[in-house]
């Protein structure tokens, strides 16, 4: 029987073990997923992805296309999308920004597609080449209008993996856009995996199994029929509000059902979407939350704090929208205060801090000279709280 | 969406009635939102007939709109349709196209949606030579959001964002969609309708990329501060202002300023089609991947 | 293997987690002699994180590729020190001696670096380019000979892997003259080339 994790394993260096750069990794679970449409544009430090995706997806029957901006690339998946295939488009913040209005166009029409955004220090051109989580609030905010967002950050080449086929199969599932963050550093890392993790994404929510047994899941929730165009229903696509025949409505009591609609898909299915990870868990007298290359800053700091009596919990998030509400607020019950490491000037801590101030002190670390944050300056943060709290 | 479920199979039982443009229709969408004497429900009845004379299948053909007066078209037509958003209606075309290239491909535009906010997908689109049909409704003016000045405004011409004449010039479009590589380029009004739906007609069996300019009439926002007032001596105007390309061809510059040149500008046949080349590429590659 | 070749081999690849990090300018193969050292460690069964500078750094002036090989899943994925440093360039061992440790190594081209920065760290200063010259007659298997005696003097690597590494890396046509630059590095003797610590 044919692996359905072939593009993966061409890569591999011998049998059991894998080397492989982050945005390589990316574009492989795209294909592995059944991506066969990507449209992009290049930039920094992202590119690579779309170059993969140029070599890779005529062998496979799919498209290829370099447009002539990122908000071409995005309507391009989004045309495709609508004819039913599952298409895929990749950028940097610059580009990113570019597509907001169209990934609210997508929310609209219930168009699935993954966006990859691998972040690099902005505003603007900013620093093009250094790593930054600067866009984590852009990602759940950035189009207009009251929306839903699934929006996945990714912390090693086994997540750009990983993750981007669980975006693939979010976006088909909840028919919408789904944003997957990575910054500089996981997309240019080459690193090794065990082929074996390639499967199964083994985290504390529950299993992600993509293994073959995997099904195609079913829609969550229809407000019209899966519009596919150059199907007999020939459908109408809008982005109008619009009703159940996906033709425009001015009617108040329908738009309010329909948006509410598109919010509850989402939420109703927190439980399936929030994919996190606990180390220590109820062990801890004080949290780390983080996510993205910080998570593994906290992941190295949970050992160094325990050498140093220092009982940390550390909650590793690979989902960031939905919010993982309850996973937060049960966390907050459990600890004297949380730390929340992040390359942005607190962007998640600040809805971290909304979810858990009524049980727990939370304390945003930002970080944006362009490099990472240690484990040692986690460490060092933790001992002068834990210091202070002790004292007041 | 059951009680809209397509009817091709019956009419086409009922031989012996001769399919109107209704047939194109969601009448039941109706009153449009078209003004009094607005020229676009002219254009688009031009387009539906020249798809009645091919028999244009209503599950194999996708119309992409913008936004604007003239995009809002695609939301009264029973094909498989897309109300896109302002300016890239072509990108998503393009995607739709590539993915599908069986899918008969039409993209209705305004001079706002494709000449200003969506200009670098219309050149980029040109250039592409995908299997396209770009009708732009030029109307020379932003209808929809009330009358501001667009490119083709013209100078000297009053738009509520250019209350004291505009000062810029216009698009030639015809000959920029030429010059970045449509390989057929035509030119019609909403006077001459036959003359418009044959361009039409001639630029979908196209195999390429193909943009028809349609010039036609706003009496609500343009013509409200325009010369000459009124949808009927803005149609008589178009009537006297249209002149056949081979007319054209021995005129000079002078006598024909302000004159717009109508008929088929612009075909050539000897350039690769895209998503021809891209099977062929495809082809290549599958086959040196199985030696 | 040569008798001195044993003696020092298994030194670095007996530790728990080993942080190296290759520094040079641009245009000497310095990304590439950390990716091959990755394709290596990985080969060796070691958890491997391989990290590079991109951007202008890259371009003009400074070059440098990060390795991390670990027996253990790698949390963080940048070295906080060096175990190994590999300077081909005097800007290279100036700007990141200070991060060694004392148990560390640093080998450098003493045919780039004339007056090296005095370390605590066991110090080899090896003619990179003269020996490459002599043994392939190209500037280019440089890198590939230095990677050899970084893995013969430090045992980073294991031999088996790195020549599979370096075969399945460089480009068409060139394996044999690669693997004869390779296999020079491999022989050298610590005893001949090792320069006082600080
Ligand atoms: C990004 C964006 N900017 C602005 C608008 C507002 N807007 C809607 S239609 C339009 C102009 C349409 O002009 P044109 O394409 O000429 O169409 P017409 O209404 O004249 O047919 C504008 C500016 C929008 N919808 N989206
Ligand atoms: S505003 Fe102008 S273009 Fe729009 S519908 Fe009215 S007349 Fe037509
Ligand atoms: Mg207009």
């Amino acid at each position: 029987m044919e692996l359905w994790y072939t593009h993966l394993m061409r890569e591999s260096i011998d049998q059991d073990s894998l080397l492989v750069q982050g945005n390589r990794a990316c574009a492989l679970g795209a294909l592995d997923a059944g991506v066969r449409f990507f449209a992009g544009y290049p930039i920094t430090p992202s590119s690579e992805i779309m170059e993969v995706m140029a070599r890779e997806l005529p062998a496979v029957g799919g498209v290829f296309m370099q447009m002539e901006d990122e908000i071409a690339s995005i309507c391009a998946c989004i045309g495709a999308s609508l004819t039913g295939e599952v298409s895929m488009t990749a950028t940097s913040g610059p580009g990113f920004s570019l597509m907001q209005e169209a990934i609210g166009y997508a929310i609209m029409a219930e168009a699935p597609s993954v966006i990859v955004n691998v972040m690099r220090q902005g505003p603007s051109t900013g620093r093009p080449t250094t790593p930054s989580q600067g866009d984590v609030m852009q990602a759940r905010w950035g189009t207009h209008g009251d929306h839903p967002a699934i929006v996945l950050a990714a912390s090693n080449v086994a997540d750009m993996y990983r993750l981007t086929i669980a975006a693939v199969r979010f976006a088909q599932r909840f028919r919408m856009p789904v944003i997957l963050l990575a910054d500089e550093i996981v997309g240019h890392m080459r690193e090794s995996f065990s082929p074996e993790i390639a499967g199964r994404y083994r985290l504390t929510s529950g299993d992600f199994d993509f293994t073959e047994t995997y099904t195609h899941p079913e829609m969550v929730r229809e407000v019209h029929a899966p519009h596919e165009l150059g199907t007999l229903i020939h459908p109408h696509v809008t982005g109008l509000i619009h009703d159940e025949t996906g033709f425009p409505t001015n009617d108040p009591k329908k738009s309010e059902q329909f948006l509410r609609e598109l919010h509850d898909k989402v939420v109703h299915h927190r439980d399936e979407l929030c994919l996190y990870d606990v180390k220590n868990v109820g062990k801890g007298r004080v949290a780390v939350v983080a996510y993205g290359s910080c998570a593994r800053s906290a992941r190295a700091a949970l050992k160094l704090a325990e050498q140093e009596g220092i009982p940390v919990e550390v909650l590793h998030l690979y989902t960031l929208f939905p919010l993982p509400v309850e996973i937060i607020q049960e966390l907050a019950r459990r600890v004297e205060f949380i730390l929340i490491p992040e390359l942005n000037l607190g962007q998640y801590a600040r809805e971290v801090r909304r979810l858990a101030e009524n049980w727990t002190t939370v304390v945003s670390m930002g970080r944006v000279d362009g490099n990472l944050i240690t484990p040692r300056d986690i460490v060092d943060r933790l001992a002068e709280l834990v210091g202070k709290y002790e004292s007041s | 969406m059951a009680e809209r479920e397509p009817n091709v199979a019956e009419e086409e039982s009922t031989v012996a009635e001769p399919r109107t443009i209704d047939h194109y229709l969601h009448t039941d969408r109706f009153p449009h939102i078209w003004c009094p004497g607005c020229g676009l429900g002219t254009v688009t009845a031009a387009f539906l007939r020249a798809a009645l004379e091919l028999g244009l299948e209503k599950e194999r053909t996708v119309v992409v709109g913008g936004i604007g007066c003239s995009s809002r078209a695609v939301g009264y037509l029973d094909f498989g349709t897309v109300h896109s958003i302002h300016g890239r209606a072509l990108a998503f075309a393009t995607g739709i196209k590539m993915a599908h290239p069986e899918f008969t491909v039409i993209v209705l535009t305004g001079d706002g949606d494709g000449a200003a906010i969506g200009g670098n997908h219309l050149i980029h689109a040109c250039r592409r030579n995908l299997d396209i049909t770009t009708i732009l409704f030029n109307n020379n003016v932003y209808g929809m959001t009330g009358g501001q000045a667009s490119p083709q405004t013209g100078m000297g011409g009053i738009a509520t964002t250019a209350p004291f004449g505009f000062d810029e010039p216009s698009f030639d479009l015809c000959r920029l969609a030429e010059a970045a590589g449509a390989t057929y380029v035509a030119r019609g009004t909403s006077y001459g309708v036959r003359q418009l739906q044959r361009l039409i007609r001639d630029g979908i069996t196209h195999p390429g990329f193909s943009f028809i300019e349609a010039v036609t009439q706003c009496p609500t926002e343009y013509g409200k501060r325009n010369p000459p007032k009124g949808p009927v001596q803005m149609l008589e105007n178009l009537k006297e202002k249209a002149i056949p390309r081979k007319k054209a061809e021995g005129m000079t510059p002078e006598e024909l300023e302000g004159r717009i040149v109508t008929g088929l500008l612009h075909r050539d046949e000897s350039v690769p089609e895209l998503t021809a080349s891209y099977a062929r590429m495809l082809e290549r590659v599958r086959g040196s991947a199985d030696e | 293997m040569s008798e001195a070749l044993t003696l020092t081999a298994g030194l670095l690849s007996s530790r728990e987690y080993v942080e190296v990090r290759f520094g040079g300018s641009g245009g000497q193969g310095v990304i590439l002699m950390g990716v091959i050292l990755a394709v290596a460690g990985t080969r060796d069964r070691r958890h491997v994180v391989q990290t590079q500078s991109y951007g202008p750094e890259a371009r003009g002036g400074y070059s440098r590729s990060d390795v991390v090989l670990a027996n253990a899943p790698i949390d963080y994925p940048q070295v906080q020190g060096l175990d190994l440093l590999v300077a081909l360039s005097a800007e290279a061992a100036a700007k990141y001696s200070d991060m060694l440790r004392r148990t560390g190594f640093l080998i450098f081209d003493s045919d780039e670096i004339s007056s090296p920065p005095l370390v605590e760290a066991t110090s080899y200063g090896i003619p990179f380019s003269r020996l490459a010259i002599e043994t392939t007659g190209r500037t280019q298997t440089t890198n590939i000979l230095a990677l050899g005696a970084v893995a013969g003097l430090t045992g980073v690597v294991s031999v088996a892997s790195l020549e599979k590494a370096v075969l399945s890396m460089v480009p068409k046509g060139t394996e044999e003259m690669n693997l004869n630059a390779l296999r020079r590095g491999l022989s050298l003797t610590p005893e001949e080339w090792r320069r006082p610590s600080a």
